[in-house]
C-alpha cells in the first residue's frame, strides 16, 4: 500500500447555500488507501461533500482532516487532492501530453522528471503513442484515461471521482470502472467516489455510504448494505426490493396468514418485511403466502414475474428461462429464502 | 508507486505573497514624488518627495512597509498574520488618504504606488484570514477592481446627484426648481400664438389615455394592466403633445426618442429577418457592412452629410427642388440622423433573437393551417418580443444620450444631452449641468427598471441562442421584394452619405466648387495628423486597459463568489447605461479638486475611455466564459495551479479571440468617442473628434471630411484585419458574434 495514503475524516460537516441546507452534520471516515462511494439520488448532497473535500467549497460548519492535518481552511490548490470530473475537464488547447503534465509543470518539476513520470503513467493507463494527439481527437474512453492519468500523476493524498462514468455507454462503463478499481488498488490512494448508480457503487467500493437529503442513511460494505439495509430507502436504492407489512414474534415472522421461521435482532411487533426478488420461491401448492401469478416476462438472462397477494404485489426474478413457472392467473404459494429477507422498523 | 516526491506539505506556515507589494511601498515613497504642485505629473523631483514634504507620514509609510515586509517574509501562521496585514495596510492607507484630503494635496506617483500596494497587501491579508475565501491574487484583484469601480463609476455619479441639490455647500432645491421650470427644460405655452398650447397638450394626453383605456378594455385586460396602460397612454400622449407644440430639452428629447426608437426597431427587424430568410446573397453582404459602419463612423459625419444633402443649402432640397427652408434643423434632422445611426444597432441586437428562433415552431404552426401572415403575427412576433423590447429600450437610451447629432442639427430646439454640455461650458453653471445630468440619469434608470420588470433579468446587449433544427420558410416573393427594396433604398442613402464625405474631402468647397484638390489633406496633415496619432495612442492604451480590467471583472463575477459580487457587476454595467455627457460632467466635477485632481491631464482621458468601454469587454468575456466549462478551472486548481496560473494557462488562451476583438472594438469606440471626452479635453490634450467638431464649427468642412475619410478607412481596415485573423484563429466558430 502507498506510504502516503492518509485516512480522511469529516467531522460534523454542515453546508448551507443561502437558506438551503445541502449537507446536515455529516461525519464520515475514509480509511487510508480505500475507495469509498457516496451513493444517493441527485440533490442528496453527495457532490457537495466531494467538493468540500476537494476544497472547491468551504463547509459552513465542521472540520475536515487529512490524517492529523486540519485542512478545513486550506485552499483547493494546496490540498494535494485531484479529481476526475464528469465532463473530464480536459484542457482543449493542450494535447494529451500537455494535459497529463499540466500539474507537474505548474508545480515546476524538472523537465526530466516530468517526461519520466508522464511516460510511466501513460503506460499504466494504456495511452502509449497518443501523447501528441489533440484531446478532441480521442474517443470518449481515451479521454477518460487521459483524465485519470492527469489525476494519478500528481500522486495525490486523496483522489476524487465525480460521476466519471456517466458520459460513457453501458459496455464501456463496465470496462472503465474495472480499470479504475484496479489502478486505485495498485496505487493505494484514498479515494472518494460519487455516483447515483448503485451497481457501479457496489462493483467498485470498499465502503458504500448511502445519502438522502443531506444526511447519511447508512454506510457499510456493499454486501452488508444489500443484506441488512437499515431503512426502506436504502433497501430500495441498493438493488430491488419488495416491501410487505408484517409482524415479528422473536423467532418467526408473519405476512398476512403466512408465518415462517426467522430471527433477527429487532423489536417484536409490526415491521416492514423486505424481500429481494431473487429470494422468492414459487410453487403451485404447499405452504407459503397465497397469491395469483400476475405476469411473467422472459428477458433472456433472467425471467421476471409478479405475484398478487392479499398484502400487496411481489416482484420476483429467476435466472434464465423458467418453463416450469406458473402461468398468469394461476393460484400460487410463495416462500422466501431467508438470506433475501430483512426486517425494517415500521 | 512508492517513490513519491517529497511531499510539498501545505500545512507549515508559509511566507506571504504580500512581500513584493510591501517592499514596493517603500520604493515608491523613497524614489517618486509624493505629491504634485499642480496638474502635471512628474517622475523625478526630490523636492516633492514624501520626506521633504511630510516627514512623519513618510516615516510611517516606510515603517509600515518594513513591518509588512518582515511579516510577509517570515513563516508565520496564516490567520494571525492575515489580520496583522489587514490592520497595518488599511490603517496606513486611511492615514495617507486622510492627509491628502485634509491638506488638499494632489496625489503624485509616489502616493499612487503606495496606495495601490497597500490595497494589494490588504487583499492578501483578506485572503490569508479567509475573509475572502480565495487565493491572494483573487482577493487582491477583488479589492483593486472594487476600488477602481467605486472611484471611477459610483463616486462621480454620486457627485452629480449631490451637486444638483447642494449648491456652494448648502442643501437647496432651488437649483432643481429653477432648472426644471426654465423654458430651456420645458415650456408648453407659446405667448406669441393666440391658441393655448397647454390645453392642446393636455387634450392630446387625455386622448392618448382614453385610447389606451379603450384598447385594453377590448382586450379584457386585468385591472393593473388597465391602469398601467392608461397611465402609459397618458404619458405617451403628453410627450407627443409637448414635443409637437411645446419646447424645451425634456419634451424634445423624449419626443425624439419616441419617434426614433420604433422606427429604428422596425428597420432593424426588417434587416434581421432579411438576413435570415432572404434568397439573395447581396443582401447579406450589404448587411454585414451595415453592421460595422456605425461603429467606425466618427461622430458628426452622418449629421453633417445629411445636412449637406437635405439641409437649408442641401444638394437635394435646394439645388434640385429649390426649397430654402430651415425645417431640417431641429427634431426632423436629428431624428433622421439618429435613425440612420441607430438602426444598425437595433439590427445587431435583433439579429441574435431572430437567429435564436426555433424553425420547428413555425413549421408546427404551418401544419396547423396558419397562413404565412398568421404565422408571423401569432408565432414569430410574440417569440421576438423580448428582443424587440430590448432593442426598443436600447435605442431610447441611445437617442437620449446622443450628443453629436443634436449639437449639429438641433437648431433652435434644446436637448437634454447637449444641455448638460451647454450648461457647463456655455453658462458655466456646474449645478445646472448636474441637474440636467441627474434628470437624464434618472430617465435612463427608469427605462432600465422598466426593462427589468418587463423582461426579467435577460441581458439587453446580447440575446443569443442556439439555432434549432428545421428550416425557415422563405418569405413570400412580394414581401421579400418589398423588404429588399427598403434595404436597397437604405443602402443607396448610406452610400450617398459616405460618398459625399469622401467627395467633400477632395473638392475645393463642398457643394460650391467641385474642383479636385488635395489641399484639405495637406491642411489636415498639419495639426490633424498629430492629433489623430495622439488619439490613437490614448485609444490604444485605453483599449488594452479596458479589456484587461473587463476580463478580470468578468472573471471575478462569473467564476468567484465573494461578498459584494453583484454590486461590483451592477456598478460596472452602470457606466454602460449612463449617457456619455452625464459621465463627462460627472468626471469634470469629481476630479477637478482635492486629492483626485485629474482634469486637464492625459490620464483622465484614458480613465474615462477605459471605464466607458469596459462594460462591453465584460459582456463579451462573460459570453466567452459561459462557454467554458467551470470544471476546467477546477481541474486546474486541483492540479495545484493558483488562480493566476489558471487564468494565464487555461482561460486566457481559450479566450484569445474574445480578448483580441475586445481590444479592437474598444480601440475603435475610443477613437470615435465624443460625448464624455468633450468635457475632459484640455489644450495640450486635444482628441480627433473634438478637433473635428471645432473644424466643422469654423467652417473647415473639407478638412473635417478629410479627417473623417482617413478615420473611416483606417478603422475599417483594422476591423477587416481582425475578422480575417479571427476567422483563422477561431477554434469552434464562436468568433465575433454579438460583440458589436
Amino acid at each position: 500500500m502507498n506510504q502516503l495514503a492518509v485516512p480522511v475524516r469529516l467531522e460534523q460537516i454542515v453546508k448551507r447555500f443561502g437558506t438551503v441546507t445541502a449537507v446536515e452534520a455529516v461525519s464520515l471516515e475514509l480509511p487510508a488507501g480505500q475507495l469509498v462511494t457516496l451513493l444517493g439520488p441527485s440533490g442528496c448532497g453527495k457532490t457537495t461533500i466531494l467538493r468540500m473535500v476537494a476544497g472547491l467549497e468551504r463547509p459552513s460548519e465542521g472540520k475536515i482532516f487529512f490524517g492529523s492535518d486540519d485542512v478545513t481552511q486550506l485552499p483547493a490548490y494546496l490540498r494535494d487532492v485531484t479529481m476526475m470530473f464528469q465532463s473530464y475537464a480536459l484542457f482543449p488547447h493542450m494535447n494529451v501530453f500537455e494535459n497529463i503534465a499540466y500539474g507537474l509543470r505548474v508545480t515546476k518539476r524538472p523537465l526530466e522528471e516530468i517526461r519520466e513520470r508522464v511516460a510511466g503513467v501513460v503506460a499504466q493507463v494504456g495511452l502509449q503513442n497518443l501523447e501528441q494527439r489533440a484531446v478532441q481527437a480521442l474517443s470518449g474512453g481515451q479521454q477518460q484515461r487521459v483524465a485519470l492519468a492527469r489525476a494519478l500523476i500528481m500522486q495525490p493524498r486523496v483522489l476524487l471521482f465525480d460521476e466519471p462514468l456517466s458520459n460513457l455507454d453501458a459496455k464501456l462503463r463496465k470496462r472503465v470502472r474495472e480499470e479504475i478499481r484496479e489502478l486505485q488498488q495498485k496505487f493505494g490512494i484514498t479515494s472518494l467516489y460519487v455516483t447515483h448508480d448503485q451497481e457501479e457503487a457496489m462493483a467498485i467500493s470498499d465502503l458504500v455510504v448511502v445519502m438522502k437529503a443531506g444526511i447519511i442513511e447508512q454506510q457499510g460494505a456493499p454486501r452488508e448494505l444489500y443484506q441488512a439495509p437499515n431503512t426502506r430507502f436504502v433497501a430500495d436504492f441498493i438493488g430491488r426490493a419488495n416491501f410487505l407489512s408484517g409482524q415479528y414474534h422473536g423467532s418467526s415472522a408473519t405476512i398476512g396468514s403466512y408465518s415462517f421461521p426467522f430471527s433477527q435482532n429487532i423489536e417484536q411487533g409490526n415491521v416492514t418485511v423486505m424481500i429481494r426478488p431473487e429470494s422468492l420461491r414459487v410453487a403451485t401448492d404447499g405452504i407459503g403466502l397465497e397469491g395469483t401469478m400476475h405476469s411473467v416476462a422472459f428477458l433472456g438472462t433472467t425471467t421476471e414475474y409478479t405475484v398478487n397477494t392479499a398484502t400487496g404485489q411481489l416482484e420476483g426474478v429467476m435466472a434464465g428461462d423458467a418453463p416450469l413457472l406458473a402461468k398468469p392467473g394461476e393460484t400460487v404459494r410463495v416462500q422466501f429464502a431467508t438470506e433475501g429477507v430483512y426486517l425494517i422498523k415500521t | 508507486m512508492v517513490n513519491a516526491l517529497p511531499s510539498t506539505s501545505a500545512f507549515a506556515s508559509r511566507t506571504s505573497r504580500a512581500l513584493l507589494p510591501s517592499v514596493l511601498i517603500a520604493v515608491g515613497i523613497l524614489l517618486l514624488p509624493f505629491v504634485r504642485p499642480d496638474r502635471a505629473f512628474e517622475f523625478f523631483n526630490w523636492e516633492l518627495g514624501a520626506f521633504s514634504k511630510v516627514s512623519w507620514l513618510a516615516g510611517l509609510l516606510v515603517f509600515s512597509s518594513l513591518a509588512l515586509s518582515v511579516l510577509s517574509a517570515l513563516r508565520l501562521p496564516m490567520l494571525a498574520r492575515g489580520y496583522a496585514l489587514i490592520g497595518i495596510s488599511s490603517g496606513t492607507a486611511i492615514t495617507v488618504f486622510a492627509w491628502l484630503a485634509s491638506t488638499g494635496s494632489y496625489f503624485g506617483y509616489g502616493a499612487l504606488v503606495a496606495l495601490i500596494c497597500l490595497l494589494l497587501v490588504l487583499g492578501v491579508g483578506l485572503s490569508e484570514t479567509g475573509l475572502i475565501q480565495s487565493d491572494p491574487f483573487i482577493a487582491s484583484s477583488i479589492v483593486l477592481c472594487s476600488v477602481f469601480v467605486a472611484l471611477f463609476i459610483a463616486y462621480p455619479l454620486f457627485i452629480v446627484l449631490r451637486e444638483s441639490i447642494i449648491v456652494n455647500g448648502v442643501f437647496t432645491l432651488k437649483k432643481v426648481q429653477e432648472t426644471l421650470s426654465s423654458p430651456l427644460f420645458m415650456v408648453l405655452e407659446n405667448k406669441f400664438t393666440p391658441r393655448s398650447e397647454t390645453t392642446i397638450v393636455f387634450g392630446i394626453a387625455f386622448v392618448g389615455g382614453l385610447l389606451a383605456l379603450i384598447f385594453s378594455l377590448r382586450r379584457r385586460a386585468s385591472i393593473q394592466l388597465l391602469l398601467g396602460s392608461t397611465l402609459a397612454g397618458l404619458v405617451l400622449g403628453f410627450i407627443i403633445g409637448a414635443g409637437v407644440f411645446g419646447r424645451g430639452a425634456f419634451a424634445t428629447s423624449l419626443y425624439l426618442a419616441l419617434i426614433v426608437a420604433p422606427t429604428t426597431v422596425f428597420f432593424g427587424l426588417i434587416f434581421a429577418i432579411l438576413e435570415q430568410r432572404c434568397r439573395a446573397a447581396w443582401v447579406r453582404r450589404i448587411l454585414s457592412i451595415v453592421g460595422i459602419l456605425p461603429m467606425i463612423t466618427p461622430p458628426f459625419v452622418l449629421a453633417f452629410a445629411l445636412e449637406n444633402w437635405f439641409g437649408a443649402q442641401g444638394l437635394i432640397t435646394n439645388r434640385v427642388f429649390g426649397i430654402d427652408t430651415n425645417y431640417f434643423k431641429g427634431v426632423t434632422g436629428v431624428g433622421i440622423a439618429q435613425i440612420m445611426a441607430f438602426t444598425p444597432i437595433a439590427y445587431l441586437t435583433l439579429r441574435g433573437s431572430v437567429q435564436g428562433l426555433n424553425p420547428a415552431l413555425e413549421e408546427a404552426a404551418q401544419t396547423m393551417r396558419s397562413n404565412p401572415w398568421m404565422v408571423f403575427t401569432r408565432v414569430t412576433l410574440p417569440l421576438l418580443r423580448p428582443g424587440l423590447a430590448a432593442a426598443f429600450l436600447l435605442t431610447i437610451i441611445e437617442s437620449l444620450a446622443d450628443f453629436s447629432n443634436p449639437i449639429l442639427l438641433g437648431g433652435d430646439r434644446s436637448f437634454l444631452a447637449t444641455e448638460v454640455y451647454l450648461a457647463l461650458t456655455g453658462r458655466y453653471d456646474p449645478n445646472e449641468a448636474s441637474v440636467y445630468g441627474a434628470v437624464l440619469l434618472v430617465l435612463v434608470l427608469i427605462i432600465l427598471g422598466l426593462q427589468r420588470a418587463w423582461l426579467g433579468n435577460t441581458s439587453f446587449v446580447t440575446v443569443t441562442g442556439k439555432p434549432g433544427s428545421g428550416n425557415f420558410s422563405l418569405l413570400p416573393r412580394w414581401l421579400e421584394n418589398t423588404l429588399q427594396g427598403i434595404l436597397a433604398f437604405w443602402g443607396i442613402l448610406v452610400a450617398m452619405l459616405y460618398g459625399s464625405v469622401f467627395y467633400g474631402s477632395f473638392v475645393k468647397i463642398w457643394g460650391v466648387n467641385g474642383e479636385f484638390t488635395l489641399q484639405h489633406y495637406i491642411d489636415f496633415s498639419g495639426t490633424g495628423l498629430e492629433v489623430l496619432f495622439r488619439t490613437a495612442q490614448v485609444a490604444f492604451v485605453a483599449a488594452i486597459a479596458a479589456t484587461l480590467l473587463g476580463f478580470l471583472i468578468a472573471y471575478l463575477v462569473t467564476r468567484q463568489s465573494f461578498f459584494g459580487r453583484s454590486a461590483l457587476e451592477t456598478t460596472s454595467m452602470l457606466s454602460f447605461a449612463t449617457p456619455g455627457t452625464v459621465m463627462g460632467v460627472a468626471y469634470v466635477i469629481s476630479f477637478n479638486v482635492g486629492p483626485w485632481l485629474l482634469t486637464g491631464t492625459f490620464i483622465i482621458l484614458v480613465i474615462a475611455l477605459v471605464f466607458r468601454n469596459m462594460p462591453a469587454s465584460i459582456r463579451s468575456v462573460m459570453a466567452g466564459l459561459s462557454q467554458i466549462d467551470k470544471a476546467l478551472d477546477e481541474a486546474s486548481t486541483l492540479l495545484r495551479a493558483p488562480s493566476s496560473t489558471t487564468l494565464a494557462k487555461v482561460l486566457v488562451p481559450l479566450l484569445i479571440p474574445q480578448l483580441l476583438s475586445g481590444i479592437v472594438f474598444a480601440f475603435v469606440r475610443s477613437m470615435t468617442a465624443i460625448s464624455q471626452i468633450i468635457f475632459l479635453i484640455s489644450p495640450g490634450n486635444l482628441l480627433a473628434t473634438v478637433l473635428m467638431l471645432s473644424w466643422l464649427e469654423q467652417g473647415n468642412l473639407g478638412r473635417a471630411a478629410a479627417m473623417s475619410t482617413v478615420m473611416i478607412l483606417g478603422l475599417l481596415g483594422l476591423i477587416l484585419l481582425l475578422f480575417a485573423f479571427s476567422k483563422r484563429f477561431s477554434r469552434n466558430g464562436t468568433g465575433l458574434e454579438g460583440i458589436g
